[in-house]
């Protein structure tokens, strides 16, 4: 009972609380379940290690503006991977870590966007009919 | 004797066939694209990325040596990333800030 509160996807904590019937007691248990004091919470290591990874996210959606021929297709590619591998890791790991796999989430999405626009400005997602005269 | 520790390590619940093996390990890749990109001409280095990529070098590895168990692993794999990050920064800001004496020395 004690032992899980809300990041652990109960969706009612209060209902949940051994101190329902003391208002006093559930005040404290509220507060000290409360998002500051979160074992994954600001005050610990595992906030700033996904706020961290926001500035990749950040970065892509600055490179947004920029033209194909600046993007580096190493990095955007290895990025890909790279937040695809931690997306699962956030799952796996305890304490869970939804904000990494958010902070991963958003960068998948941000950097796979980026390799297309790079792969396009390379050529390399051409259609068939363009490749099939120099084919025969 | 061997076998058994090297089972012992194949079946580790963070050894190979688990995320919280290869998750970590790929991290090395951001620092190796990042030195195969020092090939590329300053021109093309992106500002934002390549400060994010120094900011969670240093962000991480000071976490690494924080928690607990001491993670060295992370700590060196943040480390090369901070390390390529801030050279490719420098080399950014050197030539866009430092070359502009020579370039305006050519034109003239």
């Amino acid at each position: 009972h004690l032992d899980q509160a809300w990041w652990d996807g109960i969706s009612d904590p209060i209902s949940y609380s051994p101190y329902s019937s003391d208002p006093l007691l559930l005040q404290f248990h509220l507060q000290q379940t409360a998002i500051l004091n979160s074992p994954v919470g600001p005050k610990t290591t595992h906030f700033w290690g996904p706020v961290s990874n926001l500035g990749f996210f950040i970065a892509g959606v600055a490179d947004m503006k920029k033209p194909p021929e600046m993007l580096s297709g190493n990095m955007t590619g290895v990025l890909c991977v790279y937040s695809a591998l931690f997306m699962r890791f956030a799952w796996m790991v305890r304490p869970r870590n939804h904000m990494l796999l958010a902070s991963h989430a958003l960068n998948e999405s941000v950097q796979l966007y980026q390799l297309s626009r790079w792969a396009k400005g390379k050529g390399y997602l051409q259609p068939k009919e363009d490749k099939a005269p120099s084919s025969t | 004797m061997a076998t058994s520790k090297l089972q012992a390590l194949w079946n580790h619940p963070a050894g190979p066939k688990t995320i919280h093996f290869w998750a970590p390990t790929f991290k090395w890749g951001i620092s190796i694209a990042n030195i195969a990109d020092f090939a590329k001409p300053p021109e093309k280095l992106s500002y934002p990325q390549q400060f994010a990529v120094t900011a969670t070098g240093i962000i991480w590895s000071r976490y690494s040596m924080v928690i607990t168990p001491k993670n060295w692993n992370l700590l060196s794999v943040n480390l090369a990333m901070a390390g390529t990050g801030l050279y490719q920064l420098s080399r950014k800001i050197r030539h866009d800030y430092f070359n502009e004496e020579e370039t305006a020395a050519l034109k003239e």
